[in-house]
């Protein structure tokens, strides 16, 4: 079975020429998924480089909508935006709907099983009736009946974070965590949240993750070497999925 | 028997066992620096990856149990039967002593833990803060034990009022310095300000931290984060032992709640374990963060350098009073206990330093040991739970925990004799 490169960016990072390139390359080198940050008031989950990714854009991008739906023209890989619930919840079904009429795929809450766990079946409700996909975002602090109710109403795959924030190299047994959930969850497993190495990425695919979500790793190559380094990063990436299918 | 065959072989984690999942720490809003990321820099690796570990039991190295052996582990667990008599209760009542270590209460089960694992990873020097000096004794002990130098950065006023607490860590081996001090950065901006600045936790830590980042050295942490409390699980999990050679099933356990590492280790395993039916954390009426202190994020630290955690608190900037028993002092409560407590599975109480100071008493007019007037609160709900049981009359089994002695502390129970009178 081949295995899923599900590829993380903030929208418009670090502008937006080099953000399209970067996206529409990176699907052509194998991206299944793309997983689109919007810059939140607050981003809790986020580690500090993603959180700067956000902090660059936000000075000027105002607008989403249209350099999203510039990027649905372009590529026809699912698009999920990942974005914080917290700053949509007075306006959930006009952003829902927005997302959808532009042809959007589906939505990704990071706080949505951490600060709305009470009522997150009717959230998930909400997002499938504008006719979008739930892509749940879970990790070890869950409990295991938790993670099971989640990975059968998780769309497209289930997200689960190894670490407690990104990019932030914690020491954790990933191979260990995704032991426990691998027979949780009937559905696909991605595993991503700090995931940046090439040990670890080996591990989440021998332990049984049929896939790994990138980001951190891709915004730190472009800040540090520029797009064709990021890109072949990706491709990189891809060779070592390849190698589990 | 040699000791250190009756020492557990595992810390219990109560993570996956929680009703909820535990909210995790976060950076706050605009944060200039990651403080996540800062505990990747201070901590010894083994130590943070336990800090997030989700195990249920996580191995206790072999040279850990040596070490735990020495200080005298398993500690006593024993049963306060003149206290009985003098009640009058039909209810049993047991206590872990966790005083019987040589630092004289329970943060030398973490302490020799972080110790190690900073040695293992090469590092050869370890420091910390400590208020009144009872973490910072245990921190020398621990390093000492494996060879490692260690330096406490002490709180000035302890420093200067609390002569003792300094004296054994230096013969422990510790290097101890009267915090502000002029190692640090901060430090020494504090001192240009006010060169008779008395010193404060949030101080000290900050000091400690800068020092520890400065030279490569690693920090250790004494209670609140989830790591501490996992290694203070040997004392649940020796309890349960013990309990179960005597034939006793226990109804209830009790313990103070500081920042809530001597309660979480005696009572998680029994949680975990399905054993109690009733478990009861004690604080300071003084100190009223169980009535009054909100759940929200907020700073473990008074300095602000560590992740925001979700727990019951009064605020990190609320000044608590000079009550005398000093290790309640703190203005939160562990992110898991604090979640236990809001699901209502584990109950509190609060009580003044006057119903504990004559609680003290009787226990140390019946028993004889003189409890850190922490441990007192335990006690004095012990108390309690034991009439209670008198006027229903039930044999109630009742298991506290008395997390340290108060030898040490002679100077606040003369402190408060003068308050409330003898």
């Amino acid at each position: 079975m081949k295995r899923m490169l599900v590829t993380y960016m903030t929208l418009g990072y670090p502008n937006l020429e080099i953000f399209y390139q970067f996206v529409e390359k990176s699907v052509e080198l194998g991206t299944d998924v793309l997983e689109i940050g919007l810059p939140p008031k607050y981003a809790k989950y986020d580690g500090p480089v993603i959180r700067k990714s956000y902090k660059v854009v936000s000075s000027w991008l105002k607008d989403y909508i249209n350099p999203l739906k510039e990027l649905r023209k372009s590529v026809n890989v699912p698009i999920v935006i990942l974005t914080y619930l917290e700053d949509y919840l007075s306006n959930l079904d006009s952003f829902l709907t927005a997302l959808h009429e532009i042809n959007i795929d589906g939505v990704l809450f990071p706080d949505l099983l951490i600060d709305y766990i009470d009522n997150y079946e009717t959230y998930v409700l909400s997002i499938k009736e504008k006719g979008l996909k739930a892509v749940l975002f879970t990790g070890p602090s869950l409990p295991d009946n938790l993670i099971k109710i989640a990975s059968k109403i998780s769309d497209l795959f289930l997200y689960y974070g190894v670490r407690p924030t990104t990019g932030v190299p914690i020491p954790v047994s990933v191979d260990s965590l995704i032991a426990r959930v691998r027979n949780l969850v009937q559905n696909k497993l991605v595993i991503g949240f700090g995931l940046n190495d090439f040990n670890d990425l080996r591990k989440a695919l021998s332990t049984g993750a049929d896939g790994v979500a990138i980001g951190t790793a891709f915004i730190e190559e472009i800040e540090k070497n520029g797009l064709q380094s990021a890109l072949q990063l990706v491709k990189t990436i891809r060779g070592v999925l390849d190698e589990y299918s | 028997m040699e000791n250190s065959v009756l020492i557990p072989k595992y810390w219990y984690n109560i993570i996956p066992d929680l009703p909820k999942p535990l909210p995790p720490p976060r950076d706050p809003p605009n944060a200039e620096f990651s403080r996540i990321e800062l505990l990747e820099k201070i901590l010894p690796k083994e130590v943070l990856r336990q800090q997030f570990t989700i195990e249920r039991f996580v191995k206790i190295p072999e040279e850990v149990r040596d070490r735990y052996a020495i200080i005298g582990r398993p500690t006593p667990l024993m049963r306060a039967k003149r206290l009985e008599e003098y009640l009058g209760t039909p209810a049993k009542i047991y206590f872990k002593y966790e005083g019987a270590t040589p630092t004289g209460s329970h943060k030398i089960n973490t302490a020799i833990a972080q110790a190690y694992f900073a040695e293992e990873e090469g590092i050869s020097h370890v420091v910390t803060e400590t208020g009144a000096g009872q973490w910072g004794t245990a921190v020398t002990l621990a390093a000492s034990m494996y060879d490692l130098e260690s330096t406490i950065f002490m709180v000035k006023v302890s420093y200067e009022q609390k002569p003792m607490r300094r004296i054994i860590m230096e013969l422990y081996g510790g290097k101890v310095y009267a915090s502000p001090t002029d190692l640090t950065e901060f430090g020494r901006k504090i001192l240009k300000e006010n060169p008779n600045h008395p010193g404060s936790l949030g101080i000290a830590m900050s000091e400690a931290i800068e020092y520890a980042l400065e030279h490569d050295y690693r920090y250790l942490v004494g209670s609140v984060l989830d790591v501490v409390l996992l290694h203070q699980s040997v004392i649940g999990m020796e309890t349960i032992a013990q309990l179960d050679e005597l034939g006793e099933e226990p109804d209830m356990l009790i313990g103070c709640v500081g920042g809530g590492s001597n309660f979480a280790g005696f009572v998680y395993p029994f949680i975990g374990a399905k054993k109690g039916k009733k478990f009861i954390a004690v604080g300071a009426a003084e100190i009223p963060k169980f009535s009054s202190g909100r759940y929200e994020y907020d700073y473990p630290d008074t300095a602000g350098l560590l992740p925001l955690v979700k727990m019951i608190t009064l605020g990190k900037d609320y000044v608590p009073p000079p009550i005398y028993a000093g290790g309640l002092r703190y203005h939160g409560v562990a992110p898991s206990l604090s979640l236990l407590i809001k699901e209502k599975i584990v109950e509190w109480r609060e009580y003044t330093e006057e119903q504990i100071y004559e609680a003290a008493k009787l226990f140390m007019r019946t028993q004889g040991i003189v409890p850190a007037p922490e441990s007192a609160h335990a006690i004095k709900a012990t108390i309690d739970e034991a009439l209670l049981a008198k006027k229903t009359n039930e044999k109630k089994v009742i298991v506290f925990n008395l997390s340290g002695h108060g030898l040490l502390d002679l100077g606040n129970y003369d402190s408060i004799q003068k308050r409330v009178g003898k």
